[in-house]
C-alpha cells in the first residue's frame, strides 16, 4: 500500500480511529501489528510468510545469544540470525544478478554454461526490514541491551507500517522504549503529524512525480544520445525526483507514525546542501549511512587502523552500501564513485590540515587587511556547488537503465557527443531550473535549522496558506502514480 | 482492467471485446449495441495506441475463446514494434499482472468515489496540463505535443467516449482539434510502414488470429470512419490494396470497410477522425446488421431472442 493511494487514506482512517477508541494498550498494539501486516500483505500476501520467520527467529536467536555464557555458541546463534537474514535477502536480491555474472564469468573462460533465468521476485521492502532486524541480533550479541521480552513489542518493532518497506531504518531503541508506555498523539503531534504527511505528499505527488519523472525517465530511456543541455536536465530531474520521492517517503512515514504518537527518526537533513562528502552522507539517506558505519565500516575498523586501510574500509563500505541498493554494477559503480571522493576528500583534508600551519602567518595578514578577501560563507558556497554538480555526476550510474546508457549520458552532458537531438521541451525544462534552484536555495538556508523551527516562527496564517496550497496542488496533480522509488531497493 | 479480463472470457459475436484506439470508443455506441443484441461488448479500445499488443494477448490467453473486433486505423495498426503507439498499449499489458491487492482496492474505492465525488479531468485541469497550455513557445526542433481542446470529450465507466454538444456546436474547437490531427501526422500522405517491417506485422497478427480460431474463437476487422482531409491522406498514406486487402487476405479474417457500405460511409466526422455520438448510435446499428450479414454470425438471433 502506498501513501498517496485511497486505499491508504481508508486503512489511516480506520486506524487513527482504532487507536483512539479506550482499548487496552496492548489491544491498540495488537491492532498496529494486525495493520501492518495487511499494509504488507496488500503488496503480495505470501511474503508475509519471510517477515514472520524474520521475526520469529531473530527474537529467539537474541534470547539465545543472551542467555548463553559460552562464547562459540554465541556466535552460533548470531551467524543463524545473519544467514536467515543475509540469505534471504541474497537469494530474492542478488540471486539473478550473481547467476548472471556466474555465467558470464564462465563464458569468458571458454565453459559453455546457459543457467535457466529465475523468475525470482524482490519481496518490497526486504533491504530495510533486513537491516532492522540484523541491527537487533548484533547490538544483543554486543551485549548493548538485553533482548526484548515481548515478541509482541518485537513483532511490532520488525513490522510497524511507516518504516517497514522504505525506512527509516530503525533501531530497537528508536522504537521498542515507545511501545511499553501507552501513547495517543497529543493534538500539536496529530496537526504536526498532518502536516508532515501533506509535505511528504507535496514532494512526492507533485514534485518527483508530477514535475520530474517524466523528463528524466523520457532522456534515460532513450537508446541514442541527446542534446547536452537535455541531458543534463534529465540528470538534475533525477537529482530533485530522487530526493523528493525518498525524503518525501520518510516525511510521510514520520508525519503518519507521529499521527500515532510514535517517533521516527529523521532520515534526511537538506543533503543538496552538504559541504563535502562526508557531510552529504550524514544529510542523506541517515539512517542507513548511520547503520553502514555502526555495522560495517567500525567493524572493519573504520579510521582506526591507519590512512590506508582507512580508505580501504570507506570504499568496502560505500561498494556494500551501492550494492545494497540494487543488483547491478551501476550500483556498485555508483558506490565506488561515492567512496573515491569521500577517500578524496579525506586526503585533501589531511593534506589542508598539513598545510595550514606554515601558512598560518599569512593567514593572520590576510585577515588583518581591511578588505575581505573572500568570505567563508561564499565559499562554503561553491563547496556546496561542487559536491552537488559531482553528486549529479554519480546519480547519472544510480538511474541509467546500464552502464552503456550511463556513458552515454555523460558524454552528452560534457560535450563530446553533441549531435543529439533536443529532447525536453522549454516547460519540462523551466520546471526542473525551478525546482532545482529552489532545493539549492531551501537546502542552504535550511542546512542548521528544522523545518519545525521554521514553521513555529511563521506566523498562523501563513503557515495555513502554505499547507493550503501544497494541498491543493496535491489535488491539481494526484494521478495513478507509481510506487515509491525505494521501494525497488 | 481486472474486471475486463474476467468479462472477456465471456464474449461472444452478440458481445464482442472490441479492440482498438480512439476510434472504437467513440464510434460503436456501447448502449445501441447492448439494446440490438442484448450483450453489452467489453471496451478494451485505448486512445492513441496499437491495438497489436491486445490482441495478442488474448490470442497467447489459453482461457480466452471469444470473439474480438479489431479498430483497423492503419496509421497506429500498422506501427512497428517498439513504437511509441505499440509500447504504450503493452505498458498497460504490463500493468495488470503486477496490480497488487491495494491498487486493486484502490481501484474498487476509487469506482465507488467517482459515483458520488466531482473528480477532476487530469486530462485538463491537472497542474501539469494547465502549465503546458500556458503561452510558453518551445525551444525550436523539439516536439511537443498538442493540447486537445478543453471541453472536447466525455467518458462513461464503461469506456465509451462521446463529443460534447459544446465541441459539436464550436466550429472553432473542431478547427482547433483539426489542427491536432495536422501536427500529429493524420494529414500526411507519407507512405506508412513497409517491407519486411509490415510482413513481420501482418503474420503476427496471422499468428494471433490462428490462435484465437484454434480455440473456437471469432475475429473481425472493422475500418471505422474517417472524412475529408484526414480520409484523403490515409487513402495516400495507406492505400487499400497495400495494407487493408493484403491484412484481410492473409490473416483470412473477414473484415468491414466503412467505405464498401454507403450506409457507414455516409457520415461527416467533426474533426475528421470521429463520429458525433448521434451518428454512433445509428453506425452501431447498422455495423451489428453488416457483421450479421457477412459473418453468418447470431447476433440477430440474440435480438430476436430478446425482443420476443
Amino acid at each position: 500500500m502506498v501513501f498517496n493511494s485511497y486505499s491508504f487514506v481508508l486503512f489511516f482512517v480506520l486506524l487513527l480511529t482504532l487507536h483512539n477508541l479506550p482499548f487496552s494498550w496492548k489491544t491498540k498494539k495488537i491492532n498496529l501489528l494486525i495493520a501492518s501486516y495487511l499494509f504488507y500483505a496488500l503488496w503480495n500476501p505470501p511474503f508475509i510468510l519471510l517477515l514472520w520467520l524474520s521475526t520469529i527467529v531473530d527474537f529467539y536467536m537474541a534470547k539465545l545469544i543472551s542467555v548463553t555464557e559460552e562464547k562459540n555458541r554465541r556466535k552460533l546463534w548470531l551467524a543463524v540470525s545473519l544467514v536467515l537474514n543475509l540469505g534471504m535477502l541474497s537469494y530474492f536480491k542478488y540471486g539473478g544478478f550473481l547467476l548472471e555474472n556466474f555465467t558470464i564469468l564462465m563464458n569468458s573462460l571458454g565453459v559453455a554454461f546457459q543457467a535457466a533465468k529465475p523468475d525470482i521476485i524482490l519481496p518490497v521492502g526486504i533491504s530495510f526490514y533486513t537491516f532492522v532486524t540484523l541491527s537487533y541480533t548484533i547490538d544483543v550479541y554486543r551485549r548493548k541491551f538485553e533482548p526484548e521480552s515481548s515478541i509482541l513489542d518485537f513483532a511490532l518493532f520488525v513490522t510497524y507500517f511507516p518504516h517497514l518497506v522504505a525506512g527509516p531504518i530503525v533501531r530497537p531503541e528508536d522504537l521498542i522504549p515507545q511501545f511499553k508506555q501507552p501513547r495517543k498523539a497529543s493534538s500539536e503531534q496529530m496537526i504536526w503529524g498532518l502536516f508532515l504527511l501533506t509535505l511528504g505528499l507535496f514532494l512526492k505527488v507533485v514534485i518527483a512525480d508530477g514535475w520530474l519523472a517524466e523528463a528524466s525517465d523520457l532522456i534515460f530511456s532513450l537508446p541514442f544520445p541527446v542534446n547536452p543541455l537535455d541531458a543534463w536536465s534529465a540528470v538534475l530531474a533525477f537529482s530533485g525526483q530522487i530526493f523528493c520521492d525518498f525524503s518525501g517517503y520518510s516525511t510521510c512515514a514520520i508525519g503518519v507514525s507521529l499521527c500515532l504518537g510514535f517517533k521516527l527518526p529523521e532520515n534526511f537533513q537538506y543533503p543538496y546542501a552538504s559541504i563535502g562528502f562526508s557531510d552529504f552522507w550524514r544529510r542523506w539517506h541517515i539512517t542507513l549511512s548511520t547503520w553502514l558505519r555502526d555495522y560495517l565500516y567500525i567493524p572493519l575498523g573504520g579510521n582506526r587502523v591507519g590512512r590506508f586501510q582507512t580508505y580501504i574500509n570507506l570504499m568496502i563500505t560505500m561498494l556494500l552500501g551501492g550494492l545494497w541498493h540494487g543488483a547491478s554494477w551501476n550500483f556498485v559503480i555508483w558506490g565506488g564513485l561515492h567512496g573515491i571522493f569521500l577517500c578524496v576528500e579525506k586526503i585533501v583534508k589531511v593534506w589542508s590540515q598539513k598545510r595550514r600551519k606554515p601558512a598560518m602567518a599569512e593567514e593572520l595578514v590576510l585577515q588583518a587587511t581591511i578588505i575581505p578577501i573572500r568570505s567563508k560563507n561564499a565559499s562554503n558556497f561553491l563547496l556546496a556547488l561542487l559536491t552537488f554538480f559531482l553528486v549529479n555526476i554519480t546519480w547519472v550510474f544510480f538511474r541509467a537503465p546500464n552502464f552503456d546508457s550511463a556513458i552515454l549520458i555523460l558524454l552528452c552532458m560534457f560535450g563530446v557527443i553533441t549531435q543529439g537531438p533536443k529532447m525536453l521541451s522549454t516547460p519540462d525544462m523551466f520546471k526542473i531550473g525551478i525546482v532545482t534552484m529552489g532545493l539549492i536555495f531551501s537546502h542552504w538556508n535550511m542546512r542548521n535549522r528544522s523545518v519545525k523551527g521554521l514553521f513555529q516562527s511563521l506566523p498562523w496564517w501563513f503557515s495555513g496558506t502554505i499547507w493550503a496550497f501544497m494541498l491543493i496542488l496535491i489535488i491539481l496533480t494526484q494521478k495513478s502514480t507509481g510506487s515509491f522509488i525505494y521501494f525497488q531497493f | 482492467m481486472g474486471q475486463c479480463q474476467k468479462k472477456v472470457y465471456d464474449t461472444s459475436p452478440a458481445g464482442p471485446v472490441l479492440v482498438g484506439t480512439s476510434r472504437t470508443k467513440f464510434d460503436i455506441d456501447l448502449e445501441t449495441w447492448e439494446s440490438i443484441t442484448g450483450k453489452a461488448p467489453v471496451q478494451l479500445g485505448i486512445v492513441g495506441t496499437n491495438p497489436r499488443p491486445i490482441l495478442s494477448d488474448l490470442a497467447n490467453d489459453p482461457d480466452f475463446k471469444g470473439t474480438v473486433l479489431v479498430d483497423v486505423m492503419e496509421m497506429l495498426f500498422f506501427m512497428p514494434d517498439g513504437s511509441f503507439a505499440e509500447s504504450s498499449a503493452k505498458k498497460r499489458l504490463d500493468y495488470y499482472p503486477r496490480w497488487s491487492l491495494s491498487q486493486q482496492a484502490g481501484f474498487h474505492i476509487g469506482r465507488k468515489l467517482e459515483d458520488h465525488l466531482l473528480f477532476l479531468d487530469e486530462e485538463r485541469f491537472s497542474l501539469n496540463s494547465m502549465l503546458k497550455r500556458l503561452p510558453i513557445k518551445s525551444r525550436p526542433g523539439v516536439f511537443v505535443f498538442p493540447n486537445f481542446p478543453m471541453d472536447l470529450e466525455y467518458a462513461s465507466p464503461n469506456g465509451q467516449l462521446a463529443f460534447t454538444n459544446r465541441f459539436l456546436q464550436d466550429t472553432s474547437a473542431q478547427h482547433e482539434i483539426q489542427g491536432v490531427w495536422t501536427k500529429l501526422g493524420l494529414l500526411s500522405t507519407k507512405q506508412g510502414t513497409g517491407g519486411d517491417t509490415l510482413t513481420n506485422i501482418i503474420n503476427s497478427v496471422a499468428r494471433s488470429v490462428n490462435q484465437i480460431k484454434a480455440r473456437g474463437g471469432r475475429v473481425i476487422f472493422v475500418r471505422f470512419p474517417s472524412s475529408d482531409p484526414v480520409w484523403a491522406a490515409e487513402q495516400k498514406a495507406y492505400p487499400r490494396k497495400l495494407y487493408w486487402d493484403r491484412l484481410l487476405k492473409e490473416t483470412g479474417v473477414t473484415g468491414i470497410h466503412f467505405a464498401d457500405y454507403p450506409e457507414l460511409s455516409r457520415y461527416q466526422c467533426p474533426e475528421w477522425s470521429h463520429l458525433a455520438p448521434a451518428d454512433a448510435r445509428t453506425f452501431t446499428k447498422d455495423l451489428t446488421r453488416i457483421i450479421e450479414a457477412k459473418t453468418n454470425w447470431p447476433l440477430q438471433n440474440v435480438l430476436s431472442q430478446n425482443n420476443f
